[in-house]
C-alpha cells in the first residue's frame, strides 16, 4: 500500500513539474530574426464573424510565409477584453493584436506597450473614414487601427407594427413620435414592449444618450476640454426624455449582464423597436425577424447619432513581432479584407475605397437595412478618446438608471453626474 | 591531520540549505511554485499596489496612505459594505437553519434517500456562473417563470433582479439555492456522529422527539455550527461571481458588494491602487474572522 502511494505521488509530482515546465517555457518565442514570427490574436468575436476571421487567418498564414498568426483566440470575448488585456499587460503576457472598444483605447494608450503607429509604413490611417480615424487617435498620435465602424439607428419589427396598425417610421420622425409609437406598440397582455434600454449603468447604458445630448446642443466635453459639456439644458432635456419614456411603461429595462436580453426579446418578436447597430443585423436575419431600419429620431431637424468605432490595438512583444503584427493588421484592414467579413460581422465599410470594390453592391444587398446604416454614418459623432471617459460614463450611467427607475429628478441626477465627471476631469494625468 | 579527523565532519553546504532529506524538495517544489506564484506573490504585490496611484497600465507613483484615507469617506464604498452586510446577515443564518432542517429530514431511513441527498447536493456542485444565468432567466421581470407563477396565483408581478429594492434579496435566494447543500453535507456527517446511546438514553428517560433534538442533538452539533457560521460568513463577504453573472452590480448599484466594488475600481475605472487598498481592508476582516474560528477551536479543546 505504502509503496503504491509513493509511486503515485512521484507520478503526480513529476506530472506537475512537467506542467510547469511546459507552461513557463511554452511560448516565449519572440521570433528571433530570420525565424517565423508567431502572433497571438485576441479578436474577441464569436459566431459568424469569428468563423470568417478564422478563414482570414488561414489565408494570411498561407500567403505570408514568415508570419504565423495563431488561431487560438485566448478565449476572450470583446466585452471582457479590457479586463483581460489589462491583467495580461500587468503579468507581462499579452496578445500581439487585440480588439479594443474605442472608448477604452485612451487608457491603453497610457501603456508604453501599446505600439505607436503614427509613422508606420504598413498602416495608412488616412484611408479610413474620419470617425474611425478619430477613434484610433489619442493625443494626436495614431495608437490603433479602425476595426469596425458602426452607429446607432432604430431597428423596428415590421410584423408588430402591422399587427398594431401603426405606420412604419419615416426619416423625419421626432423623439415625440418615437415615444408615442413605443407607447402604442406596448401590449402588456401579449407581453410586447415598445422598446428597451440597458439598465446596468455601464457604458452600454450611457452611450445611447449622447445622440440626444448632441441634438440638444450639448457635448460630452466643453470646448476647452476642462469640464463636461452636457450640463444645463442639453443634459437635462436628454435625461427628462428618458424618464418620460420610462414612465409610459413602454421601456424594457434590461438589467441582465451584457444587455443580451433586449436582443433576445427583439428576436422573439416581443420588442417593437430597438436602438442598435449593424452588428445585430446578421442575428436578426438568422432569427427570421421581419425588420426595418430607421434613422434615430430628432428633436429639431438633425438626426445626429453616435458611432462607436472599435479598433485593433497592437502590443509590443519585441520589435520583430510588433512589425509582423503591423503587417498583419495592415492586411486585415485593407479594403479587400474589410469587405470579406463585412456581411458576417454586420459591419460597415471602414474606408472609402471599400465602396469602389466589385463586391460592394452584393454586400449592401446581403443584409436588409444595411444601406440605412451606411447613410447614417454622415450623421454620426464619436466619443472623445480621453482617459477620464470611463468615469464620465459611470456617472452618467447612474443618472440614466435613476431616470429609468424614476428615482430622481432629472436636474438633480444631472448635477450629480456633472459634478462627478468634472471632478474626474480635474485629476491631473500621469 | 588528526585534529581534523577528530572534529565532526562539516555538513555539506547542500545539506545545510536543503535539510536532511533534500529529495523531499523535489516533491514539494511543484506545489510550492504554484502557491508562491499564484498566491504569495500577488498578495505581496497588491500590498505594494495599495500604497500607489496606479492604473496597471502606466508606471504610477507612490501616495503613502492616501488610498486608505480615501476609503474612509467614500459613500459608494459605504453602500457596498452595507450590501455585503445585508447579504451576509441573511445568507449565513438562513443557509444554516435550512441546512440543519434538510439534514435532519435526510438523516432517516426512507426510500430513495440516496436520490434525495443527491438532489439537495446537486445545486452546490453547479458553477455559480451557471446558476446566475439560469436564475436571471427565471427571475426575468417580463418573461421569467417566476412571474408567470405569480400570475397564476393571482399575485402582482415583481421586478426581481430588475428592481433596485429586490435585486439583492433575489441574489440571497439564488445563493441559498446553491449554498445550502454545503451546510446539509456537513450537518449530515455530524448527525451520524451523534452517539446512538446518548439518544437512546434520553428516550429511555422519557424525552420526546423535540426534546432529544434540543437537549441532545443540537449541543452535539455546536462545533460544526460554529465552523459553518464562520465558513459561510467568509464566503458571503467574498461574494462576487453571482453578482457578476446576474446583475453586474445593477440596477442602480443596488447589488454592488465590496468585492464587486474592488473589481469595478480596478478594471473598469482604472483605480487599481485604491482597489488594492479596499481589498486589503476586506482581507484584514477575513483574517480576523478566521482567527476567531481558530481561537474557538483552541478554547473548546481546552475545555474538553
Amino acid at each position: 500500500m505504502a509503496s503504491r502511494a509513493r509511486v503515485l505521488m512521484t507520478v503526480v509530482a513529476l506530472a506537475a513539474t512537467a506542467l510547469i515546465a511546459v507552461s513557463c517555457g511554452g511560448d516565449d518565442d519572440d521570433g528571433g530574426s530570420g525565424g517565423k514570427a508567431k502572433l497571438t490574436f485576441w479578436h474577441g468575436q464569436t459566431e459568424m464573424w469569428a468563423d470568417c476571421l478564422a478563414t482570414q487567418i488561414a489565408e494570411f498564414n498561407r500567403t505570408h510565409k514568415n508570419i504565423e498568426v495563431s488561431s487560438d483566440t485566448g478565449g476572450v470575448v470583446a466585452d471582457r477584453m479590457l479586463q483581460k488585456v489589462t491583467a495580461g499587460l500587468q503579468a507581462g503576457n499579452y496578445p500581439d493584436v487585440a480588439y479594443v472598444f474605442g472608448s477604452d483605447l485612451a487608457n491603453f494608450a497610457k501603456s508604453d506597450k501599446l505600439v505607436d503607429l503614427t509613422d508606420s509604413d504598413k498602416i495608412d490611417i488616412d484611408a479610413f473614414y474620419p470617425a474611425g480615424r478619430d477613434a484610433a487617435t489619442v493625443d494626436g498620435r495614431v495608437r490603433a487601427v479602425p476595426a469596425l465602424i458602426d452607429n446607432l439607428a432604430i431597428v423596428y419589427n415590421r410584423k408588430l407594427f402591422k399587427e398594431a396598425g401603426v405606420d412604419f417610421p419615416n426619416d423625419d420622425w421626432t423623439w415625440d413620435d418615437f415615444r408615442a409609437t413605443a407607447k402604442q406598440l406596448t401590449d402588456d397582455a401579449r407581453g410586447i414592449v415598445g422598446t428597451g434600454w440597458p439598465g446596468t449603468g455601464d457604458e452600454d447604458t450611457t452611450w445611447r444618450i449622447w445622440p440626444l445630448v448632441w441634438q440638444l446642443g450639448g457635448d460630452i466635453l466643453s470646448e476647452d476640454g476642462d469640464t463636461v459639456g452636457f450640463d444645463g439644458a442639453s443634459g437635462e432635456g436628454a435625461l427628462s426624455y428618458v424618464r418620460d419614456l420610462s414612465a409610459d411603461g413602454s421601456v424594457y429595462i434590461d438589467t441582465s449582464a451584457g444587455s443580451e436580453r433586449m436582443n433576445q426579446l427583439f428576436q422573439s418578436n416581443k420588442m417593437a423597436m430597438i436602438a442598435t447597430g449593424p452588428w445585430n443585423l446578421p442575428d436578426f436575419v438568422d432569427a427570421k425577424v421581419d425588420y426595418g431600419v430607421a434613422l434615430l429620431p430628432a428633436f429639431q431637424g438633425e438626426h445626429t447619432t453616435i458611432a462607436g468605432p472599435d479598433v485593433w490595438a497592437i502590443f509590443d512583444n519585441g520589435e520583430n513581432r510588433a512589425k509582423a503584427a503591423e503587417e498583419f493588421v495592415g492586411w486585415l484592414t485593407s479594403a479587400e479584407q474589410n469587405l470579406t467579413c463585412a456581411t458576417q460581422a454586420g459591419s460597415l465599410p471602414t474606408r472609402e475605397d471599400v465602396t469602389k470594390l466589385d463586391g460592394y453592391q452584393d454586400y449592401v444587398n446581403s443584409l436588409p437595412g444595411l444601406t440605412k446604416f451606411v447613410d447614417n454614418l454622415q450623421n454620426a459623432q464619436v466619443r472623445p478618446t480621453i482617459a477620464e471617459y470611463p468615469q464620465i460614463s459611470q456617472a452618467m450611467g447612474k443618472a440614466i438608471g435613476l431616470m429609468l427607475f424614476q428615482k430622481a429628478e432629472p436636474a438633480d441626477a444631472l448635477q450629480d453626474a456633472v459634478d462627478k465627471s468634472n471632478a474626474a476631469l480635474r485629476v491631473p494625468g500621469p | 591531520m588528526s585534529s581534523e579527523a577528530a572534529a565532526a565532519p562539516p555538513r555539506p553546504l547542500a545539506k545545510r540549505i536543503l535539510g536532511e532529506t533534500p529529495s523531499a524538495w523535489v516533491f514539494v517544489a511543484p506545489a510550492a511554485v504554484i502557491i508562491v506564484g499564484l498566491a504569495i506573490v500577488p498578495i505581496g504585490w497588491s500590498l505594494v499596489l495599495s500604497f500607489r496611484a496606479s492604473d496597471l497600465l502606466s508606471p504610477g507613483h507612490s501616495v503613502g496612505f492616501a488610498n486608505y484615507d480615501a476609503l474612509l469617506d467614500d459613500p459608494d464604498l459605504r453602500s457596498a459594505v452595507g450590501h455585503t452586510l445585508v447579504f451576509t446577515g441573511l445568507f449565513v443564518p438562513l443557509s444554516i437553519v435550512f441546512g440543519l432542517l434538510l439534514a435532519i429530514a435526510l438523516n432517516r431511513p426512507i426510500r430513495l434517500i440516496g436520490f434525495y441527498r443527491t438532489a439537495i447536493l446537486l445545486p452546490f456542485i453547479a458553477s455559480t456562473a451557471v446558476q446566475g444565468v439560469l436564475f436571471s432567466y427565471i427571475f426575468d421581470e417580463r418573461f421569467g417563470v417566476a412571474n408567470a407563477v405569480l400570475d397564476k396565483l393571482g399575485i402582482a408581478r415583481q421586478g426581481f433582479l430588475g428592481d433596485p429594492d429586490q435585486a439583492l434579496l433575489v441574489i440571497v435566494l439564488i445563493a441559498l439555492w446553491g449554498g445550502v447543500g454545503f451546510s446539509v453535507i456537513i450537518y449530515l456527517a455530524a448527525l451520524q456522529d451523534v452517539p446512538r446511546d446518548l439518544v437512546d438514553a434520553a428516550r429511555v428517560d422519557g424525552a420526546k422527539r423535540l426534546g432529544v433534538l434540543r437537549h441532545v442533538v443540537l449541543p452535539q452539533l455546536m462545533p460544526v455550527t460554529v465552523f459553518l457560521v464562520i465558513w459561510q460568513t467568509l464566503l458571503s463577504l467574498q461574494l462576487f461571481d453571482l453578482v457578476y453573472a446576474t446583475t453586474r452590480g445593477g440596477p442602480l448599484d443596488s447589488t454592488v458588494v465590496v468585492v464587486y466594488y474592488v473589481y469595478k475600481q480596478a478594471f473598469v475605472l482604472f483605480n487599481a491602487g485604491y482597489a488594492a487598498a479596499v481589498a486589503y481592508v476586506v482581507a484584514a476582516f477575513l483574517i480576523a474572522l478566521a482567527c476567531l474560528q481558530i481561537l474557538y477551536r483552541r478554547l473548546s479543546a481546552r475545555h474538553a
